[in-house]
């Protein structure tokens, strides 16, 4: 083993146990769930609380079509693609940023050490925390989808899962790359967000001609929940984008960091 | 289907839920009565986290605590 | 005696402003080396070049054998110390020097054996597992010490170590140093000559991004020192005017004067009077003969030499 490498795992220790003791890996976990879990039950009380609330006259019939467990779990998805990505990107807006302003990372960074290790083990922490959340979120989402819509089969439970995971990922990414840019947690966040939401945009308009963007990713993994990805050939365009954009934020980040670390 | 609706069914449902949220509810209590400073008073942030449903804990997680790094 | 840094034409501009304009200089293995100068000299800058954290705009460095290209690989035999660290507050003092141990490529054994000896070295052992978040900022700045340490380095670097700290924790971490420089050879910044006199072997005093003086610090003492006569006048008119009449003349002297071949300098602080003289006897003389004749009314005569605040003073002056 490298000595390079037993210190980028000393890094990532070093980050995980920042994930433990400020408790993320507990709280964000949770949020995740409780988002997993009010969308099926939500959407089988649904018709019931429009009865209560509603001051309908006798004999109103409301048809609501009791949706199919599939497609409870890619609303599910889409729940944690706003709200379960916005918690995510607001947990690691600072995550370079915050040790650059109080001067943490400058002690860090004279140590003996690849500047690549420093981003490399932020962005596996960010990672972990990422598919951690989502794995346990969607697990309690086909729980209760199974429960009170019907059964839906794991590997289409499993891609979906691997495909928003990667999107997810992908926005993770990001949140390093701009927490590396930017001085401020505040602007890396909007930056972010601003970016992920105009991809998904794009992806969602011109599906055709854009499809290839990661921001399709999200629309790849709804179609893996209820049926089948459409477009394989896109799909896989997709992929290799995604990877390439991810790789190429995270050389991005160590370079920036590598030039400007200095000032503080 | 929904006819003979009781909360003796709709309970076992909703239990998890409550429970997750009330875990959050006490894991940001304890966690701002422990800061050494919070952004803002901490009575203000007692008052959110318990009466801001969900968005409160969390708004205390990510935006709360101060000088943590 | 064996070089350890060699430092040639290092220069450091940021836009327009240059902060470090070349500068010379070498350190030799086992001494204590103060960098000195005002605040605003270029003195963080060119610490923070050595300790590889800004890259120069033009110049070279070899440290310990290693030049420009694999300058990095040379860092595993630097320790730094910021002016003011800052650590990461959740972790404990220990497992924040066990940390750095591992990333200088320490096994995890041998990084928990140093940093438990460097904590107690440093006097917090007993804080060792406390949070770094409670401590104060002369623990936080020993800390920084055990860190910067742990690995054993060839050469430790510091920026202002007791500029931050309050008259206890400057005491403590002077204290320190003057233990640690018997070990490793120590570089580190000041504005104060007092901690430079106290600490170091070597001096280099830089001002505006240029070396204005350096070397042995009692070698420079030896050779700058010079005699001086001060003299505390009355204020009253007749004093006033001898003064005044007698640094009009001495300014247009010229070198073949008499006085000259004794009395190189005359400056005024209040009601105080400074000849800096060549030769202390007929400048007495001289000077006791005139004060008669004009009946000036001295209050205090004084034989003394000029110190190195005297010289930094001067040195530095705008």
């Amino acid at each position: 083993m490298t000595s390079s490498f037993t210190r980028l795992l000393v890094m990532v220790q070093k980050e995980l146990l920042e994930l433990v003791r400020s408790l993320k890996l507990l709280w964000v976990p949770l949020v995740f769930v409780l988002l997993g879990v009010m969308q099926p039950a939500s959407m089988y009380y649904m018709p019931l609380i429009l009865e209560k609330a509603g001051n309908i006259t006798e004999g109103a019939v409301i048809e609501i079509p009791q949706p199919l467990g599939s497609e409870v779990l890619a609303q599910t998805l889409q729940q944690f693609g706003t709200l379960g990505l916005l918690v995510l990107v607001l947990v690691g807006m600072s995550s370079v940023s915050g040790e650059r302003n109080s001067g943490a990372a400058s002690l860090i960074l004279v140590k003996p050490i690849a500047v690549f290790s420093f981003t490399a083990s932020k962005w596996t922490a960010l990672l972990l925390l990422a598919w951690g959340s989502l794995s346990a979120g969607y697990l309690a989402s086909w729980y209760y989808t199974g429960l009170l819509f019907g059964d839906v089969q794991a590997s289409k439970v499993l891609g979906s899962l691997l495909v928003f995971g990667l999107w997810l990922s992908f926005a993770m990414t990001l949140t390093l790359f701009f927490s590396t840019l930017l001085r401020s947690s505040a602007a890396a966040a909007f930056s972010t967000l601003g970016t992920a939401a105009a991809l998904s945009l794009l992806a969602g308009l011109l599906p055709k001609k854009l499809g290839w963007l990661p921001g399709s990713l999200s629309s790849f993994a709804y179609q893996t929940a209820v049926s089948d990805i459409a477009n394989v050939s896109l799909f896989g365009w997709a992929l290799a984008c995604t990877f390439t954009l991810m790789a190429a934020a995270l050389t991005g980040a160590s370079w920036l960091l590598r030039r400007s670390s200095a000032i503080d | 289907m929904y006819d003979n609706f009781d909360f003796g069914q709709i309970l076992p449902i909703i239990a998890p839920i409550l429970t997750i949220q009330l875990v959050l509810v006490i894991i940001a209590l304890v966690m701002c009565i422990k800061a050494e400073q919070t952004r803002g008073p901490k009575w203000m942030w007692v008052l959110i986290i318990l009466f801001v449903n969900l968005i409160g804990p969390i708004t205390f997680f990510i935006f709360g605590r101060r000088n943590e790094r | 005696m064996t070089t350890l840094l060699e430092v040639k034409g290092l220069t450091k501009t940021f836009g327009a402003v240059q902060a470090v304009g070349g500068i010379d200089f070498s350190i030799h293995v086992g001494r204590c080396v103060a960098l000195l100068g005002p605040n605003g000299a270029g003195k963080t800058t060119t610490i923070r070049m050595i300790a590889g954290l800004l890259s120069q705009t033009a110049g070279t460095m070899r440290f310990h054998g290693f030049v420009k290209g694999d300058y990095g690989k040379g860092k595993v035999h630097i320790g730094y110390l910021p002016q003011s660290p800052s650590f990461y507050n959740w972790m404990s003092g220990l497992e924040y020097a066990v940390y750095a141990g591992r990333l200088c490529g320490l096994p995890a054994g041998t990084a928990l054996k140093r940093a438990k000896e460097l904590l107690e070295r440093v006097g917090l052992s007993g804080a060792a597992k406390r949070r770094i978040g409670s401590y104060s900022g002369g623990m936080k700045q020993r800390l920084g010490l055990a860190q910067a340490l742990v690995h054993s380095p060839k050469l430790l670097i510091m920026d202002e170590p007791v500029s931050a700290l309050d008259p206890i924790g400057r005491r403590e971490v002077l204290g320190l140093l003057q233990e640690l420089k018997e070990e490793t050879t120590v570089l580190f910044s000041t504005h104060a000559l007092h901690d430079a006199e106290e600490l170091c072997d070597d001096v280099i005093i830089i001002r505006k991004g240029q070396i204005a003086l350096q070397g042995n610090i009692a070698a420079i003492r030896n050779e700058h020192r010079k005699p001086i006569i001060e003299l505390q006048l009355e204020q009253d008119e007749v004093s006033i005017k001898w003064f005044t009449d007698y640094k009009d003349r001495l300014s247009r002297w010229s070198d073949e004067a008499q006085e000259a071949s004794f009395i190189q300098n005359i400056e005024q602080q209040g009601a105080a009077v400074r000849f800096t003289v060549r030769e202390v006897d007929s400048a007495r003389q001289h000077l006791l003969e005139v004060l008669t004749r004009e009946k000036v009314k001295v209050s205090r005569l004084e034989i003394g030499h000029t110190s190195l605040e005297d010289l930094f003073m001067k040195v530095v002056a705008p």
